[in-house]
């Protein structure tokens, strides 16, 4: 029993921060970020890179890792999002173009690193072993620590900096945040950025755990969707929500249904339409209209 | 029978606050009734009830004496009793002859299948739109707009289009969403005519719900006022006007709008 | 009621020539036989695709149509291995299947709008290879292999379509029984968008509310869309199970389902024959760039990209409005 609410918060945590990117993003733009999976796979191995390979700190792989994500985000809203933004007819086109960027992300991925899994030197060795009520190893422990950290901040810089502010009155209403004399140009990219690095950060965090490979980004975007589906789309809070549910979810069905095999999945897939089809808004989102 | 629509004590409540309380009247055969209110009054939301678009918490609205409340809208809408929205609520992207010819899918004796197969009966479906889309068109008098995309068209005549819409699903009671708001005087008195024509040579029952005081007061047969969810009062124009209770919720709003 | 106009005449005769003669005689000349499969491939892929388009024309964005391709290619294969029921019985019957499937999902589901939908076929795609993962009759990761070739039809004696098993050159069968499938597809689509249902159709995308105000049952029509939707989704996937002749959960995923999609989108929303055109540029693209090795999905991916950028609205809004146009 321990052991499942160790393992859902560890998992849950991790996940919160890849759907907290997901939705920030479609929040500020109302683009469903296809390419999320391919950037947390690309912060994974950029941290692969400066600490698995050159020896570098991890703190500053993981760094490298954030602000190589940030820099390609506010790159690809810039150039390539506003613009389609802008032009296209129907808002549908920036799905194409994501998961364009997804097939891309990949390529360049298959092209730079190759196809096989790549892990890296444990950060801390030892497994906490609490009466075999829990048992988990102390790297474990800290990037759970670490991702809980990142979520606060993140929550603490959303409510509390200029910056935070200016992108919540963006999510909430365009128009309005636009006439308050926000630039909305200016945040739609910073706030890109801000999605893009969430995921990198997490790619680095779990590079150190779970390894990396190219495969890994499609089912990290579905996940990602699942997640702020569960939450509800847009909302910050519904995020972390998601994220917690989901990870428990999945830490109970890995314990209990083990033996079924993928079976987990399937009910998780099964509950989260049948939720939906009663909550169509998720836990948090608005109803329309 | 006189009573076309009878709404009987109806009641909505959202969580804690109750938008409409108790709420009866009816409506006459061949009449226009208008719903009045300060802001927040209730009138949408009785609106919305009428027309299907929100279930009531209590109560019902009858037509013809059949319950049409707490319905979806398609059905309501195909008893006769059809809604228009506020000029935003268009099929931006249609002309004006074809949002028409769309909206008489009420009047279609074809199936769906009988038009993919082009029956004949399909066939004649079609000829009857065109040359009543065209009929509606000259009788509302917009055929200078006739093949403008909605969404190119200026404020003014999108109301005019939304009343064509509307008409065009042959209804027996039309519901006007403030049918004359944001137009200056010149166009309020044209939309006046306009409606007062469908009424007379169409034979449509038609409520409204409106905050132009002077149209109201010279459109409407009876008047129903709401304040707070109320009903505070009913009657003839020159009856509102001297009601004392309706003089104060307006006044009473008034100071509420200049506090603010 | 649309009337072909002459030059609509020519261009459909034009087309059907090309495709059932001349891209024949063409292959026959150069001995280049592997470009039946790509065209059979085409046409399939396009068929599907043709239903992704429709749930957009109804303002929804299908990313599920691999799960309906799946069921379909699923359900053929059981019928003909299991019950030894002939394919061309099987063939309409994997489509209603799959229909059937998404009328009960589609009556929950299609209340939602725009990315939630979005989202949830998605994961719909998931559920389906999940789910022929699990159950016995699917076979597990095994799937189903060694599925014969179609047999014979005849009537009174006289051979409509031979045993594809005792032909010489199978490959063409497959090919001008689904360019056959494609044709009759899109004459339905195109039919289908001008008549009443297309036009109610229009009107909820642009609008549900007030469509529902005059009288369109919105939930009706979504659901019926939907259906539709899916029967050609089941179609286009047990016409690739027999032609591989055999299925696995894999046969359809996730990436395949973006792909319909995308092929909606590079064709062009608004144009019915958008899905036909997206698709073929799309494989054929992805089959030009093999030469490429290990550049071919960046160059790919780069190019759809690029393609959004400066055509944001498919390929066809290049075209003058005109023939197959259906809207604006």
């Amino acid at each position: 029993m321990e052991q499942i609410l160790a393992n859902g918060i560890y998992l849950g945590a991790q996940y919160a921060m890849i759907a907290l990117g997901l939705t920030l993003i479609f929040a500020l733009m109302n683009v469903l970020n296809f390419a999320h999976g391919q950037m947390y796979v690309l912060g994974g191995f950029v941290t692969y890179t400066f600490y698995g390979q050159l020896g570098w700190p991890f703190v500053v792989a993981l760094l490298a890792s954030c602000v190589t994500l940030a820099v390609l985000g506010a790159l690809i809203e810039k150039f390539l999002f506003a613009p389609v933004i802008r032009r296209s007819s129907r808002e549908e086109s920036t799905m194409l173009l994501a998961a364009g960027l997804a097939f891309f992300f990949d390529a360049i991925i298959l092209l730079v690193f190759g196809e096989k899994q790549r892990g890296v030197p444990k950060i801390v060795n030892g497994v906490l072993n609490w009466d075999f009520r829990i048992i988990m190893p102390y790297d474990r422990i800290l990037i759970c620590f670490l991702a809980i950290l990142s979520i606060v901040g993140f929550i603490v810089f959303m409510q509390y900096s200029k910056t935070g502010r200016a992108l919540r009155a963006l999510a909430q209403d365009r128009t309005a945040a636009q006439l308050m004399g926000v630039n909305v140009e200016r945040y739609s990219m910073i706030g890109f950025a801000i999605g893009a690095m969430l995921a990198g950060l997490v790619g680095g965090l779990l590079v150190t755990i779970t390894g990396v490979n190219l495969g890994m980004g499609g089912p990290t975007s579905i996940k990602a969707f699942m997640m702020v589906m569960i939450g509800g789309a847009g909302v910050i809070s519904g995020a972390i929500a998601g994220g917690i549910i989901l990870g428990f979810m999945e830490a109970i069905g890995l314990a209990v249904l083990s033996q079924y095999g993928d079976i987990t999945y399937l009910l998780i897939f099964v509950s989260l339409m049948i939720f939906l089809a009663i909550r169509p808004q998720g836990l948090m989102g608005k109803p329309w209209g | 029978m006189s009573n076309l629509l009878e709404v009987r004590h109806v009641t909505r409540k959202f969580g804690g606050l109750t938008a409409n309380n108790n709420i009866s009247f009816s409506v006459n055969e061949n009449e226009i009734l208008s719903v009045i209110g300060p802001n927040g009054a209730g009138k949408s939301t009785l609106f919305k009830m009428i027309s299907s678009f929100l279930p009531t918490s209590s109560g019902e609205v009858l037509y013809r004496g059949e319950r049409i409340s707490n319905l979806k809208p398609h059905t309501v809408a195909r008893m006769g009793v059809v809604r228009t929205f506020q000029e935003t609520t268009i099929f931006k992207s249609m002309t004006v002859r074809e949002s028409i010819v769309v909206a008489q899918h009420l009047r279609a004796k074809a199936s769906l299948a009988g038009y993919f197969w082009g029956t004949k009966s399909a066939r004649e479906d079609v000829e009857s739109f065109g040359r009543y889309a065209d009929d509606l068109i000259d009788f509302l008098g917009i055929s200078a707009i006739r093949n403008e995309l909605a969404s190119n068209l200026p404020q003014g005549n999108l109301r005019a289009l939304g009343l064509a819409i509307g008409l065009a699903t042959d209804p027996k009671v039309l519901l006007l969403d403030e049918p004359f708001a944001g137009m200056n005087h010149d166009e309020t008195m044209r939309m006046v005519q306009l409606v007062r024509k469908v009424r007379d040579d169409r034979g449509v029952t038609v409520l409204l719900v409106e905050h132009d005081m002077p149209a109201v007061m010279s459109i409407s047969d009876r008047i129903i006022v709401l304040n707070f969810g109320e009903m505070i009062a009913e009657g003839t124009p020159t009856e509102i006007q001297n009601n004392q209770k309706v003089i104060e919720a307006y006044l009473g709003s008034a100071d509420d709008e200049i506090g603010i | 009621m649309p009337r072909l106009s002459m030059i609509q005449w020519t261009g459909l005769l034009v087309f059907l020539i090309a495709v059932f003669v001349l891209v024949p005689a063409y292959i026959a000349a150069s001995g280049r036989t592997d470009f039946y499969y790509t065209l059979t491939s085409v046409a399939l892929l396009s068929i599907a695709s043709a239903g992704v388009w429709l749930t957009f024309y109804i303002g929804r964005i299908n990313i599920g149509q691999g799960a309906f391709a799946l069921i379909g290619a699923y359900v053929s294969a059981i019928l003909v291995t299991k019950a030894g029921i002939s394919f061309w019985l099987s063939l309409p019957l994997a489509g209603l299947f799959a229909a059937l499937v998404s009328v009960l999902i589609g009556v929950p589901i299609l209340r939602l709008r725009g990315v939630y939908f979005a989202m949830i076929t998605l994961v719909l795609t998931q559920v389906v290879t999940l789910t022929a993962l699990a159950l016995p009759v699917t076979n597990g990761a095994k799937g189903i292999t060694s599925i014969p070739l179609p047999g014979e039809i005849s009537v009174f004696g006289l051979t409509v379509i031979p045993d594809f098993a005792g032909l010489e050159n199978p490959r063409l069968a497959f090919y001008y029984t689904s360019c056959a499938l494609m044709v009759l597809t899109f004459a339905a689509m195109y039919r289908l968008v001008n008549s009443r249902l297309g036009h109610l159709c229009r009107s909820m995308q642009q609008n549900e509310e007030l469509a529902s105000s005059i009288g369109v049952n919105i939930a009706y029509i979504r659901v019926i869309v939907f259906a539709i939707s899916s029967f050609l989704g089941g179609i286009g996937g047990a016409m690739f199970g027999s032609i591989a002749q055999s299925v696995y959960p894999s046969s359809f995923q996730v990436t395949d389902s973006v792909n319909f999609m995308l092929n909606c989108f590079l064709g062009g929303l608004g144009y019915v024959f958008g899905p036909m055109l997206g698709t073929l540029v799309l494989y054929f693209g992805w089959d030009l760039l093999f030469e490429l090795g290990r550049y071919q999905l960046l160059v790919y991916s780069g190019l759809l990209i690029i393609l959004m950028l400066f055509l944001p609205n498919g390929l066809l809004s290049l075209r003058i409005r005109g023939k197959g146009v259906a809207g604006r």
